[in-house]
């Protein structure tokens, strides 16, 4: 059994490098993957904590959270894909239409 | 029996409208023949509740409506003899109506118009409270805005709707301003009332006119005195009634004529306690009646249009009857019987008069008598039924003008006597202009040389009917009806809680005067005061002079004879011309009536409330505006700004929304420290 402190450890590790990436990335794919790493950080600790005690709710929550980011993927990837249809570049820098 | 269909004078006129307004496109006529049926059953149900209730009964139905309101039927002698004389000469006009505005492309609208206001003016005559009063009182001026516009694609018809919507208004703020007050006055004196009374219904305000502290009185008079100016057409506010010719002849006829200009002098009648108790309450609806008896009359001198001068003299006579009010200051609640029947008679002759003069402009087809002349030769019914009018304006010996307009010439001479000549004096001059003017205007009419080409044929029969009926009352009512009608009306106020010696004291009048004039119209005071100081009174309220006694006779001859010599070819020695030239002054102010319009709309409205409104809508601007415009431009400056904040990176939003969390948990763990959370 890997000890508590290890996944938390791992998870929270997981968190960082995500947020990192996130602030100091500009292009739209990294930006997904460091979302992912966020997401799956918080998978980590559901099956950590369900693990600890005898219980399923947590993994069973993990799933449904895998399945979710799947979906939040994809339509994070088709916005990405019409960005760069409409101004060639997913740098989103550049993307900035909406604001004042 | 017919006092429980009371409601049905006016429920009657109410579904003719609905039927004309929304059927009567499609019916013959415009569905005139409604409306006549609808007046005529108004008419026999007042007949009837008349038969049931003289000479000592009275109606009074009431409901609860809403918060202290109600609404309810009264009719005593004063509601009853306007029910009667409304419904009568109304139901008349519209029979001529469906003569006169056949062929009209909207006839229809015209009956329905006419119908919702006979309702209106029937349900003002016999509403029990003010408020209800008031309500139909401006029913009645929207059915005169929409009559007088009826022939809305004419210009001046529009402005003269227009006018007379607008000049009757400044009278109505007055109205509702004096309701207001005395609603305010009678609440705060803390009445108990009895289940079923309401502090609006008239015989409540009569009973407790004594508490009203005086100054307040003439407050709350002098309101309902400026919507009665305003509706009758009094000075300052007539200027609306000579432009209100615009409507078709029938409408001036039963509106601005007949009957709804008399609800101005029905209201003060109806209010004439408080008149009464107000001090300078009678004064001054005296002053402004007799001044108006005079001004208007000098005004008919001069106009041209047939049309007009009726109109002037309608101004004139409702002076008169405004002044007969007044001068009940001197004599007492007798002054409403003699102002009253003035009232009813001079609704018989003058509905004959127009009429008359709608008939010679059907068959003439112009309103100007410049152009008329010897119409007497091709319509002889016209022209005699209108001789009788105009003998009875005139105030002819014998014809009703004569028994009523004297009466209020020597009630003005009783108040004389005791107050103030000047009414007096106004009104003979009034009288005299008044046989002046309507003589002009039958001589030059009928009589003389064509001086135009015009239309020559008789009006139909349809026509022609009303116009006898209404002749034979012009002629007859004054000497059949007059003792009956004294004292029929003089026991109006006996039915309520009134006591005018009370009143007297309040407004200020000369209670030995009150006394004596009291005695001498009912003859039973008099012993109770004692002494015979009361009788000799009454003696000395009946004994004029000989000669004030003949002065309206002399006046009313004089007058048509001097008009004779003038315009009457056969007996012709003057020329107009050689008294006034077209470019005498006189005569231009006459024309000009008075410059009013100049001084009115040129310099009053054009230049101080058009200047005003211009420094208002500066402050508007500036000021208010200002400010505001000021506030609002620096919001949108700050906001210039802060919106900076929305860089459309999202890092920076990442990096927010994380310093947002380490603040929130530092926060947390911080106060569960100190043990804050």
């Amino acid at each position: 059994m890997i000890p508590l402190e290890l996944s938390i450890l791992l998870a929270s590790t997981m968190f960082t490098i995500g947020l990192y990436g996130l602030i100091t990335q500009k292009n739209g794919i990294k930006l997904m993957m460091c979302i992912e790493l966020l997401l799956n950080s918080a998978n980590i600790n559901l099956v950590a904590f369900s693990a600890q005690q005898p219980n399923v709710n947590g993994q069973v929550f993990a799933l449904f959270s895998i399945a979710l980011a799947a979906a939040e993927a994809g339509v994070g990837f088709a916005i990405l894909i019409a960005l760069y249809r409409l101004y060639g570049t997913i740098d989103l820098d550049n993307i900035n239409a909406m604001r004042w | 029996m017919y006092a429980d269909y009371a409601y049905l004078i006016v429920a009657l006129p109410v579904l003719a409208f609905l039927l004309c307004l929304f059927l009567g496109w499609n019916l013959p006529r415009g569905g005139g023949f409604i409306t006549v049926l609808a007046t005529l059953g108004a008419f026999i149900v007042s007949l009837g509740i008349f038969t049931e209730t003289y000479p000592n009964e009275i109606v009074h139905q009431s409901m609860p409506w809403f918060a202290n309101f109600n609404v309810g039927i009264l009719i005593d002698p004063l509601a009853l003899v306007m029910l009667l004389m409304v419904s009568f000469v109304v139901t008349l006009i519209h029979i001529y109506g469906n003569g006169y505005m056949n062929g009209d492309p909207g006839a229809a609208r015209y009956f329905a118009e006419a119908a919702l206001f006979s309702a209106s003016m029937l349900g003002l005559v016999y509403a029990d409270n003010l408020l209800q009063l008031f309500i139909f009182w401006e029913l009645v001026g929207l059915c005169s805005y929409l009559l007088i516009g009826f022939w809305y694609r004419k210009p001046s018809a529009a402005a003269a709707a227009k006018k007379a919507f607008l000049t009757t208004r400044v009278g109505d703020v007055l109205f509702l301003a004096g309701i207001i007050l005395l609603y305010n006055n009678l609440a705060n004196l803390n009445i108990a009332l009895k289940p079923g009374e309401y502090l609006l219904q008239f015989p409540v305000i009569y009973a407790h006119i004594m508490e009203i502290p005086a100054d307040q009185l003439t407050l709350i008079a002098l309101g309902l005195l400026g919507g009665a100016v305003g509706k009758s057409g009094q000075f300052p506010l007539h200027v609306w009634l000579p432009d209100a010719m615009e409507g078709p002849t029938t409408v001036s006829a039963m509106i601005h004529a007949a009957t709804m200009v008399t609800a101005g002098v029905y209201l003060v009648a109806r209010m004439f306690p408080l008149f009464y108790a107000a001090p300078y309450g009678l004064t001054a609806v005296a002053a402004v009646g007799a001044f108006t008896a005079l001004f208007a009359a000098t005004m008919g001198l001069t106009a041209f249009d047939i049309k007009r001068v009726l109109a002037f003299s309608t101004v004139s006579q409702l002076g008169f009857m405004m002044a007969g009010l007044g001068v009940g200051a001197a004599v007492g609640a007798v002054a409403v019987g003699v102002s009253m029947f003035h009232l009813i008679g001079h609704s018989f002759f003058k509905a004959l008069l127009f009429l008359c003069a709608g008939s010679v402009i059907h068959a003439v087809n112009t309103n100007d008598m410049r152009e008329m002349g010897g119409v007497g030769k091709y319509m002889k019914w016209t022209m005699y039924t209108m001789l009788i009018g105009s003998l009875s304006l005139a105030g002819f010996p014998l014809f009703t003008g004569f028994f009523s307009k004297d009466e209020i010439i020597v009630i003005a001479y009783e108040y004389g006597t005791m107050i103030n000549f000047l009414p007096y004096i106004f009104l003979v001059l009034a009288a005299i202009l008044t046989a002046i003017y309507t003589f002009r205007m039958w001589f030059s009419v009928f009589t003389g040389k064509e001086r135009s080409n015009y239309g020559k044929h008789e009006s139909p029969m349809v026509m022609i009917g009303p116009l006898v009926i209404l002749a034979v009352f012009a002629f007859g009512f004054g000497f059949a009806a007059q003792e009956d009608f004294y004292s029929y009306l003089d026991s109006n106020f006996e039915h309520y809680d009134v006591n005018f010696e009370h009143l007297a004291a309040i407004g200020g009048h000369e209670i030995l005067g009150e006394h004596g004039a009291e005695a001498a119209a009912e003859g039973e005071h008099a012993a109770a005061e004692g002494e015979g100081g009361g009788e000799a009174a009454a003696e000395e309220a009946h004994g004029e002079p000989w000669y004030i006694q003949i002065l309206p006779i002399i006046v009313a001859i004089g007058g048509i004879l001097t008009a004779a010599l003038f315009y009457w070819d056969k007996v012709k020695k003057f020329d107009p011309s050689q008294v006034t030239g077209d470019k005498d002054p006189l005569r231009q102010t006459l024309l000009k009536g008075y410059y009013q319009h100049e001084i009115f709309t040129g310099w009053f409205a054009e230049t101080v409330v058009y200047g005003t409104s211009l420094i208002c809508n500066m402050i508007d601007i500036k000021l208010v505006d200002g400010w505001l415009n000021w506030l609002s431009a620096w919001v949108l400056g700050f906001a210039q700004h802060v919106r900076k904040v929305q860089t459309g990176i999202v890092q920076n939003y990442v990096a927010a929304l994380m310093l947002g969390v380490v603040v929130l948990v530092v926060v947390i763990y911080l106060g569960k420290g100190v043990g804050l959370i």
